[in-house]
């Protein structure tokens, strides 16, 4: 039996009737088509379908659209503002940090809130807040000096 | 992957959950974090006719604070475990098993009480928690129990939890002065990890430089369930706390540990990292001792 669900999606709230057994992963790419939340594993082991969940980073594929009724979601869809890419965005196209781009929602979004709670995080707190999105180009290096660059940014 | 269909309850408040419970007996599964129910649905490992979710019953969330005491609630996430202040400074040893848990991701969603009633060999939390001595709160409809920790577990995904009980909450004493806590995991990676040989301990010394009056250590991924060291815990009673009586420890734990071979260890191998690691568990719970016993004195 279908339930009456409202997701506040970047932003924005969304009406839905959706079946129990549906993750919030497939709700927003197949419901809302917001389409830059990746489906990898859909287990919970490669980040690539993080979402912000009322504040905090976890992977959509392991929620329950339902368990999500009334929370705030930020996808990488709403990360950018009115004035152009989120800083994180722009430091991953100037560093190269993008190979095939799968992970990237997931490490920028995951990056993202690392930035919110330390605005200047060392090497260590990166590679740790990034452990739970998995980059299969390997592309490792370059995503964390994206990162660092942005919080040196914000310092100066 | 898709989830088995399912019918979803929501209740608001723990009396509604465990009437719920009590209605549909043995046909509902326990939604808590969803990352081992979730991923055991999709599996085909699991396919209950019922899911009662807990995630909107506010009792369950949140830790209190209370004459010596501290009550976590079923639902408290891993995460807030490895960020408390009142876990990193008075339970050290808890708080490194929660920043062990998974990853980051994993740890916003996966709950305490979901790390206990799956009931895995190798999980992170329990030894922690057994090593501080924990109990839960067990509630079905109109009646409760208290149970220590360590009877909890039967085996592999086995537990003493009846089909219509829920496990509400987990309680710890606060740790008397002159005691601390330690944790180490042994994986091949640091995140996402299941635990090779994972060990906690924990002891109280009678006064600052001993000896040790009372000690808890417990063995993860080396038995079916977590389990005590006794004849490691019996080497320290009564002793100073110094590198060689923890090196003697540690040799005790290995003899006492069940380990088995598998894919990802030997039974040999696990053994010596038991030897290994307990001394590293011990050396640290002293740290924290003395680092718990500096700052009451700041």
């Amino acid at each position: 039996m279908k339930t009456l669900i409202t997701l506040n999606v970047n932003g924005r709230a969304r009406d839905l009737a959706v079946e129990p057994n549906r993750t919030l992963l497939d709700v927003l790419r197949h419901d809302l088509e917001l389409t830059g939340t990746k489906r990898g594993c859909d287990l919970g082991e490669c980040g690539s379908c993080t979402v912000i969940l009322n504040g905090k980073p976890v992977n959509s594929c392991l929620v329950l659209a339902v368990q999500a009724n009334g929370a705030e979601i930020l996808t990488i869809e709403g990360l950018a503002g009115p004035s152009g890419l989120h800083p994180l965005q722009q430091a991953f196209v100037e560093k190269g940090a993008i190979q095939c781009g799968f992970c990237t929602p997931g490490m920028i979004l995951s990056a993202s809130s690392l930035l919110q709670k330390n605005p200047k995080p060392g090497e260590e707190e990166i590679r740790t807040a990034l452990s739970g999105n998995l980059c299969r180009c390997t592309g490792y290096q370059k995503i964390v000096e994206a990162i660092q660059s942005v919080g040196e940014r914000e310092q100066g | 992957m898709l989830l088995p269909k399912f019918d979803y309850h929501e209740p608001g408040s723990v009396d509604e959950a465990t009437r719920l419970m009590g209605e549909i007996r043995g046909q509902a599964s326990v939604l808590a974090g969803g990352t081992d129910l979730l991923v055991n649905m999709k599996m085909g490992k699991a396919a209950p006719k019922h899911v009662v979710s807990l995630s909107r019953i506010e009792a369950l969330r949140g830790i209190r604070r209370e004459q010596g005491a501290l009550t976590l609630g079923a639902c408290v996430t891993a995460a807030e475990l490895k960020e408390q202040e009142v876990i990193k400074t008075e339970f050290n040893g808890l708080c490194q098993s929660a920043g062990s848990l998974g990853s980051p991701l994993i740890r916003n969603l996966a709950t305490v009480g979901g790390n206990i009633v799956t009931a895995r060999p190798a999980a992170d939390l329990p030894p922690a928690l057994m090593a501080y001595g924990a109990s839960i709160l067990l509630k079905k409809e109109k009646a409760e129990r208290l149970l220590p920790l360590e009877s909890f577990f039967k085996g592999p995904g086995q537990t003493m939890i009846e089909p219509e009980e829920i496990l509400c909450a987990v309680i710890l004493n606060e740790p008397p002065p002159y005691s601390g806590g330690g944790y180490v995991k042994l994986g091949v990676r640091k995140a996402l990890e299941i635990s090779l040989v994972n060990i906690a301990a924990f002891f109280a010394l009678d006064g600052p430089s001993g000896p040790i009056k009372e000690a808890r250590i417990v063995l993860g991924a080396v038995a079916p369930v977590p389990m005590r060291a006794p004849s490691a815990e019996a080497v320290l009673m009564g002793e100073k706390p110094e590198d060689n009586l923890f090196e003697k420890a540690g040799n005790a734990a290995a003899k006492d540990a069940k380990p088995i071979d598998d894919f990802r260890g030997s039974a040999e191998y696990r053994r010596d990292m038991v030897n290994v690691l307990t001394k590293r568990a011990l050396k640290l719970a002293y740290e924290e001792a003395k680092l718990r016993e500096w700052r009451r004195w700041k």
